[in-house]
């Protein structure tokens, strides 16, 4: 019994003692049998284009090849290769799935990138098909393929055409506006109030305060908030209060101590100007609110204003000047800092109103005039969009692909 | 002295004295830090001395601090690193081999004419500077706006109005979209300006209003919690950082 | 000169910026990064401007006497100190310690207090917003609870209240919001043109 049970251990081991020995053999096999086999490399693939890709500085390729369909099985994956001459050295790009014939070849703009790839010059590819055995074909050099730079978008049609139908609009209304044409323009609540706001500042001795938000002096909500400021200071300059503007950004200080001047020179009154009530406080965002917070606690003034480019400090300035007692009027196109000034205000300027109010306010004919393209853009935008609908409803897609930009 | 002055006094001593043990076993700046934040918090009550310390001191430092990172971040790479690459050398030694760019004068040009505005007599020129920055941020606007607030908005809200899915008919989708189809009318129609909102159109215009409000409240309250839990952080700060009282 | 240079400038920087965006060759992308790089010098070279101003606001008030002078000295201080720890001869500007210990345990703290000073704040506003009594602002109040206490549990309410939370986020909000921002978006366009035309000019001041 306990022969036999040895005897079987040995069998059982006598594989293990001999499998490398065997393996070896096994190979040796193999390969012999491959070479006798003399496997056959998958067909040549044939480059039959390389395009430019449209709508770029000249840095792209869409290189394409044909290959006969029956061999896919036995090509793993293509590879390309580019030269910048047909005997240069052609260089991996990149690869392909072994059912697809085409790769888009994409290089840098910079000079200084390693993937650098100058526009307006001659490129050579050459395709290897690589085969299941690991044998693989080279395909012939195509070229020269050249690269170009566009002069214009083709996917930006739609963004052209709106472009210069609102530069149409806002022309026409001008000069019909010009023209002398009485335009009517809706009140506007907050507006309306601005006249009584500086009054009961005045009736109280208090200061009013001018807050321009966050923003350049370049962004459009500031912008529209200088034309307002320039209305407010001539009316300050008129009831003769105090007038308080801390400035965020240097270059808005700088126009806004400009468009104050300039309103007290109109108001007749250059002598009462302040050169200190336009001042920079910091451009820290919440050092700002700080800051802005301080005055408001210490000056007290009656009327508050937050008309501009507003972040997170928009409900810090607004609960602050609630508590304070006095009378706010706000306006942003920031739609995420709305809900906080709707809240804790007497008046919001929501969105567009608040451009409008600078047009408003200004009362320059001009101004009023690019109010009513705007109104004829959002009619013209609303039948559109009915119109898109409708076509939609009919089973028709394509008035929906036609406005999309291609960025 | 009168008693509340005397409790005041013994007030102060004992946080003069929290703080001087603070100081030693928790190092100055932490300290520092937490006295700051506590002088921050104490405005929720009412304007005081620490809460103007800290205000002014913040306004000063943040001040120098962005000035401070305005140059060293941008002007000395991208103008003096540009216009003559050898001066940062020491600094970036990356760009001192780099060509130098003489159109890189022309902002600095601009600059000093902005700077210009101190001077009573030529502060006129400051404009040019000011055109330039404005000029370019209105083109760019220009097509921005137009692009991502206008002609994608559109085609966007362009959406089907009945809608099917797997399942066949889907009627909550079909009545999502139908009413933001006719949420963004109404908004729109509230912000006409060249029209009177009265009969079928004011009828429009106010239904815009009950739209917007219902989203201003929305917003509000999306916005309450993420408030709060910047609150936490702050407690975080003051019982973990400083007090090590968690954890 | 004075008006007609800035105005004419405008219109060229403005107009190159609008076709720019339509044409994708290399060198108009080029010009278009050094204007994009030229204006944030300028943005840094006009901080210059309000540090003389912010200087002459503290000196002043110093000078004058004015209430509350004293915390002028902690801001000219806080100021002074902070830009010679930033330009600190040999270190490479920002970054030596004491540079670093202010931007850290000065600048870091206050800042992020004067932000969670929000929750405080929203929770007045809300207070405030509880006790409206006209249409429009119950409206929103309504509208606020419900998202507020969407992840209140509430029994067999709470997947009503869920889904309508759910439904306002996804439908009227989203549409008020496209309202907005389409009417936003014409205003800024409108405006931006008139900046280029020349119409609008209230930036550049007045005389």
């Amino acid at each position: 019994m306990k022969h036999k049970l040895r005897f079987a251990a040995v069998l059982l081991f006598l594989p293990l003692i001999f499998s490398p020995l065997l393996a070896q053999e096994g190979e040796e096999m193999q390969d012999g049998l491959l070479a006798e086999m003399q496997i056959e490399p998958p067909p040549q693939a044939v480059i039959t284009v390389a395009e430019d890709m449209p709508n770029d500085g000249g840095h792209k390729l869409t290189v394409r090849w044909e290959f006969p369909k029956e061999f896919t099985s036995s090509v793993v994956r293509f590879e390309v290769y580019r030269a910048y001459s047909p005997d240069g050295e052609f260089v991996l790009r990149g690869e392909s799935p072994n059912d697809f014939y085409e790769y888009l070849d994409i290089g840098d703009r910079e000079e200084e990138s390693p993937n650098y790839m100058p526009n307006d010059s001659s490129y050579y590819y050459k395709i290897v098909a690589v085969g299941t055995e690991g044998v693989s074909s080279e395909s012939e050099v195509g070229g020269p393929y050249k690269t170009y730079g566009q002069w214009f978008h083709t996917g930006k049609v739609p963004l052209l055409i709106a472009v210069i139908l609102f530069c149409i609009f806002t022309i026409y209304f001008v000069l019909s506006a010009k023209g002398g044409k009485e335009l009517y323009i809706r009140p506007l609540a907050g507006i309306e109030a601005v006249d009584e706001a500086i009054g009961r500042a005045t009736e109280m001795g208090k200061p009013i305060l001018y807050v321009l938000g966050i923003g350049t002096a370049a962004e459009i909500a500031t912008i529209a908030s200088f034309t307002i400021l320039g209305r407010v200071a001539k009316k300050v300059a008129e009831y003769q209060t105090s007038l308080i503007v801390p400035c965020y950004e240097p270059i808005v200080m700088s126009v806004a101590q400009d468009i104050v001047r300039s309103a007290y020179l109109e108001a007749g009154r250059p002598d009462q100007y302040d050169e200190d009530s336009v001042f920079f406080v910091t451009n820290a965002q919440f050092a700002y609110v700080a800051g802005v917070n301080g005055i408001m606690v210490r000056d007290l003034p009656a009327t508050n204003f937050y008309l501009g480019y507003f972040a997170a400090e928009s409900l810090l300035l607004a609960e602050t000047g609630n508590a304070i007692g006095a009378i706010q009027i706000a306006g942003t196109d920031q739609v995420s800092q709305l809900p906080f000034f709707v809240v804790a205000c007497d008046y919001t300027l929501i969105g567009e109103e608040l451009y409008a109010a600078s047009a408003y306010l200004g009362r320059d004919p001009l101004l009023l005039g690019s109010l009513k393209a705007e109104d004829w853009a959002k009619g013209i935008l609303m039948v559109l969009m009915v119109l898109i609908i409708l076509a939609v409803l009919l089973g028709w897609d394509a008035p929906r692909e036609w406005i999309r930009v291609n960025l | 002295m009168t008693r509340r002055q005397l409790a005041t006094y013994i007030f102060f001593g004992v946080v003069v004295i929290l703080f001087a043990i603070s100081v030693a076993l928790k190092g100055f700046f932490v300290t520092f830090g937490a006295f700051l934040t506590l002088a921050i918090f104490s405005f929720l009550y009412d304007d005081n001395p620490y809460y103007k310390f800290a205000e002014h001191l913040f306004v000063g430092v943040s001040a120098a601090y962005w000035m401070c990172m305005g140059f060293w971040g941008t002007m000395v790479p991208n103008l003096f690193g540009r216009l003559y690459p050898p001066m940062v050398g020491p600094v970036i030694p990356a760009l001192k081999d780099n060509p130098s760019d003489p159109f890189m004068l022309i902002p600095l040009i601009l600059g000093i004419m902005l700077l210009m505005r101190l001077s009573s007599k030529a502060g006129w020129i400051s404009r040019w500077a000011l055109a330039f920055v404005v000029g370019t941020t209105a083109g760019l606007n220009l097509v921005r706006y137009l692009r991502s607030d206008f002609i994608q908005q559109i085609s966007s809200t362009a959406m089907p109005l009945y809608v099917t899915n797997s399942a066949g008919f889907s009627l909550g989708e079909t009545i999502s979209n139908i009413v933001i189809f006719i949420g963004v009318m109404c908004g729109l129609i509230y912000f006409f300006f060249s029209k009177e909102h009265k009969g079928a159109f004011g009828a429009g215009a106010r239904a815009g209003v009950i739209v917007l409000m219902i989203t201003f409240g929305a917003s509000f309250g999306y916005t309450v919690m993420a408030r709060i839990s910047l609150l936490v952080g702050r407690m975080q700060y003051l019982l973990d950082s400083w007090l090590g009282m968690i954890g | 000169m004075k008006r007609r240079v800035p105005l004419m400038m405008v219109f060229v920087v403005s107009l190159f910026m609008v076709v720019q965006n339509f044409v994708p060759l290399d060198e108009w992308n080029w010009i278009y990064q050094f204007l994009l790089d030229w204006t944030m010098i300028i943005g840094i070279l006009s901080l210059l401007l309000g540090m003389w101003s912010l200087w002459k606001v503290h000196t002043q008030k110093i000078k004058r006497k004015s209430e509350n002078y004293g915390y002028s000295f902690i801001t000219l201080s806080g100021l002074i100190l902070m830009l010679i720890f930033g330009f600190f001869p040999g270190s490479g500007g920002i970054e030596n310690y004491w540079y670093r210990s202010f931007f850290y345990y000065i600048m870091v703290p206050i800042q992020a207090t004067m932000f969670s000073l929000l929750a405080f704040f929203i929770a007045s506003a809300a207070f405030r917003a509880f006790r409206a009594r006209s249409v429009m602002a119950t409206l929103l109040l309504l509208a606020a609870l419900v998202i507020m206490v969407r992840f209140v549990p509430m029994g067999p309410l709470s997947p009503i209240v869920s889904d309508a939370a759910g439904w306002i986020l996804k439908v009227p909000n989203l549409a008020a919001k496209r309202a907005i921002i389409i009417g936003v978006g014409l205003g800024a366009v409108a405006t931006a043109l008139k900046v280029m035309l020349g119409i609008e000019r209230s930036y550049l001041g007045r005389d």
